[in-house]
């Protein structure tokens, strides 16, 4: 189980959590060509890395914010959380 | 039009569960909150509207996490940021409502057939709802309240009073009658009286 700290609720279950995926993917810029290799690399491609890892979580049962979430996906340690629009 | 509440079939007033041979001051009450208005205000992210400026019932709506601003009459819950629950007795403040919080800047929301309500007390309130949820309830204190999930099941906590406490738990209406069985399955051990 891991608990982790909602930057607006504070610290809460995972069970209140879902998973979101990639954050540093980034959306192709609007009103741009895109070629379709790069909309289905945005898509469809994810890394799968065994480390320091920065992830979407949303608090679905909670707040309902999605958030940001800085995870070792191998130790399970969470180094930071931090609102969606941060930039970290 | 005949209007029923979101536990009408289920709730039975009577003592259920560890009750015999227990001071009745030491039971867990449960009982239905019903007909009350019920609002969701949300105000649109592009809005520049400074809340501080709007009011209520005399209420002001409040900013921090966590937070209860309230009177006699009325509770407004924090959910979430720019994002509210008022509960009220007074069904006529609607009205008012779509007065004070103009369509440009908020969407109101009434949600009072939606919603199922259970106010559960007791010195062992608390211990009926660690049962289910992983929320620490230890430091929630009077006029705060919380979201988080019972058995699978997402509800709105808020403590109203204290010593003994006193917990609304406000769920979707569909899930009114599973969760009215969650807690008051977690409260046989303790005994309680349906009222």
């Amino acid at each position: 189980m891991l608990y982790i700290k909602c930057p607006y609720c504070g610290l809460r279950s995972q069970n209140e959590f879902a998973y979101g995926g990639d954050a540093t993917i980034k959306r192709p810029n609007l009103n741009q060509e895109v070629s379709n290799t790069e909309w289905d690399n945005f898509v469809y491609l994810r890394k799968s890395p065994r480390g320091r890892h920065l992830e979407f979580w949303h608090h679905i049962s909670g707040c309902r914010q999605w958030i940001k979430v800085d995870r070792d996906t191998a130790t399970h340690e969470i180094f930071n959380t931090y609102k969606a629009n941060e930039e970290v | 039009m005949i209007k029923l509440s979101p536990l009408h079939n289920i709730h039975s007033i009577g003592s259920y569960g560890n009750y015999e041979n227990k001071d009745e001051k030491n039971l867990i009450k449960i009982l239905e909150v019903k007909d009350l208005l019920i609002v969701q205000l949300v105000q649109y992210k592009n809005s520049l509207l400074k809340i501080e400026d709007l009011e209520i019932d005399g209420l002001k709506l409040n900013n921090q996490a966590l937070t209860i601003t309230h009177n006699k009459n009325t509770r407004i819950l924090w959910n979430s940021p720019k994002n509210w629950l008022l509960m009220s007795i007074n069904k006529d403040l609607i009205k008012k409502i779509n007065e004070t919080f103009k369509e440009s800047d908020f969407a109101v929301t009434d949600l009072s057939h939606s919603r199922s309500i259970i106010e559960i007390e007791g010195r062992n309130a608390k211990e009926v709802l660690k049962k289910g949820c992983p929320f620490n309830f230890n430091t929630f204190s009077k006029n705060s309240c919380t979201n988080s999930i019972y058995n699978g099941i997402s509800f709105s906590a808020d403590m109203v009073e204290e010593n003994p406490d006193k917990i609304r738990l406000i769920t979707l209406r569909s899930f009114g009658e599973s969760f009215y069985h969650s807690i008051t399955d977690a409260s046989l051990e303790f005994g309680y009286k349906a009222i």
